[in-house]
């Protein structure tokens, strides 16, 4: 049922947007078919195959972006919560840093990084990064004062506090924030093509929309939200993994 | 004659309110309970009852005066864990099974096979053989009470410390688990501190009921009950039940007029 309700979901959006091209805008220099794009898109996949290199030029910076972020968001996010002193260090730059736009930067990390992958890495970083920190930072300030009482009262020390009880409540935390972290990350992956890059798909985004290449653009487009579903779905499943009794308690 | 288990000497708990005079939550609390004994604690809504078995467990530091395990004085969450404590509400971590739960205060205390042996004969115990996979949301509250108590009684404490563990059941589950937990305390053996407002629980399961005055608490009067064990619903009839529940319900009733006339809700 719920599957049926997605599925009709997605087939009425994509017949709505035929119809918008085809009979409003009709102007394939502007917008053209879902039909047109799916052809375009398997030519490039299965004929000509010159989708793969962007799509695996993306991916690696998409995967290293969100790695390095996981890596530093995470310890950092608990260190903040456990330590106050580190909370008040580190929060005046994150919020500054946070609510600057990334677009900002990147040409100063173009300069620092140059044009090769690790510029692109350190955009899609400094998107990834934050959601997965503050996620990781909360979710450790806002274990249950209970639970905490619980590790205390049978005795459990420092560490055995930390592993057996602020770790495992944090985690649905941590995975709300690699979540959040796709979506953010993926926009890091444009931004970055689109300066000085030479194969990626934002660069092939950026390229078709210069030369007026609507289907090209599209396919683009659509490669990225297929790979933020993909994220989140893979993200789903080490979450179920991981968080196996959270699975009905949602549903109910 | 014998060390009692447990000795409270003076037990006060205040907390500092700048340029004012500091919040009295409990006041000279002397008590001793010797080896094996059942006591509880009532005492009016907001007496401190259930601060000051925080205080004892360690959670809490005492503002002044002294706690004693056999005769060995307790500081703050220091030292063997000798006590087990029963929490009010649902304390069970939702990301472990029933077992794992009670497999908590044992693990890297005892040896993994051992500890499984000792966590599962507890778990039988408080009646939840087969449930030992199931997490804790897909229990009922009274069987989430149950493995809350196993898992307080698996540490094999010197004193078990119970907060209310009846209080968010529902009335016919609580008298089910109030026989329940005599007979488990009847085969644990063990001392226990129990905390509740509700009279007749107390004096059903206990073999002394203290009074708490109202705030600041301090101990109004004590109770022997005079009831045989083993003890079953019928007992609540008995004359001498009833004639017990009216006492202390009536000087529970005068500290709350007298917090009222003071304090007006």
């Amino acid at each position: 049922m719920k599957g049926a309700l997605k599925l009709i979901s997605i087939l009425s959006g994509l017949v709505l947007w035929h119809l918008v091209a085809t009979r409003v805008v009709n102007d394939s220099s502007l917008l053209v078919s879902p039909l047109v794009v799916i052809a375009k898109g398997y030519e490039m996949m299965f004929v000509t195959a010159e989708l793969y290199p962007h799509l695996v030029a993306s991916s690696w910076i998409f995967l290293y972006g969100m790695l390095i972020a996981a890596l530093v968001g995470v310890p950092l996010g608990f260190l903040m919560a456990l330590s106050p002193v580190t909370r008040d260090y580190v929060n005046p730059w994150m919020t500054a840093l946070y609510t600057t736009p990334r677009i900002a930067f990147a040409p100063v990390l173009l300069l620092w990084l140059g044009i090769d992958i690790a510029s692109k890495i350190a955009i899609v970083f400094l998107g990834c990064v934050f959601p997965i920190l503050i996620n990781s930072f909360y979710g450790m300030r806002v274990v249950s004062r209970e639970f905490v009482e619980v590790g205390r009262s049978f005795r459990l020390s420092g560490v055995a506090l930390f592993v057996k009880i602020l770790l495992p409540a944090s985690v649905p935390f941590i995975l709300a924030g690699l979540r959040l972290a796709v979506g953010r990350g993926l926009t890091g992956v444009a931004i970055a093509e689109w300066f000085g890059a030479t194969e990626g798909l934002g660069y092939l985004i950026f390229f078709a929309g210069q030369t007026f290449n609507i289907p090209i653009l599209f396919v683009g487009v659509a490669v990225f939200a297929i790979l933020g579903i993909f994220g989140f779905q893979i993200l789903k499943i080490i979450e179920n993994l991981a968080t196996p009794w959270r699975k009905e308690f949602e549903t109910k | 004659m014998a060390v009692p288990v447990l000795e409270l000497r003076n037990l006060t708990k205040e907390i500092p309110a700048a340029g004012q005079e500091p919040f009295v939550i409990f006041k000279n609390i002397s008590l001793t309970v010797n080896e094996g004994e059942f006591v509880s604690i009532v005492g009016p809504s907001g007496c401190g009852k259930t601060t000051m078995l925080r205080v004892i467990n360690g959670l809490l530091t005492p503002s002044s005066g002294q706690i004693f395990i056999d005769g060995k004085e307790q500081k703050g969450t220091d030292g063997d864990l000798v006590m087990g404590f029963v929490f009010q509400g649902a304390s069970l971590l939702p990301w472990r099974t029933s077992l794992k739960n009670v497999l908590l205060g044992l693990e890297g205390k005892k040896p993994p096979q051992e500890a499984g042996q000792i966590a599962r004969s507890h778990l039988n115990l408080v009646g939840l053989s087969g449930f030992e996979n199931h997490y804790p949301h897909q229990l009922s509250g009274g069987m989430q009470q149950r493995v809350n108590l196993a898992r307080a009684l698996a540490v094999d404490p010197r004193i078990l410390l119970m907060d209310e563990p009846f209080a968010a059941l529902d009335a016919q589950t609580r008298t089910f688990m109030q026989l329940e937990l005599l007979r488990i305390w009847s085969q644990a053996k063990k001392t226990v501190i129990f905390i509740t407002h509700m009279i007749s629980e107390a004096i059903l399961l206990s073999d002394r009921v203290v009074v708490f005055s109202r705030r600041p608490g301090r101990i109004r009067s004590e109770f022997a009950v005079p009831l045989a064990r083993p003890r079953d619903i019928d007992i609540k009839s008995d004359h001498r039940f009833v004639e017990l529940e009216n006492v202390v319900w009536k000087q529970i009733e005068e500290e709350v007029k007298a917090g009222r006339e003071s304090n007006p809700i």
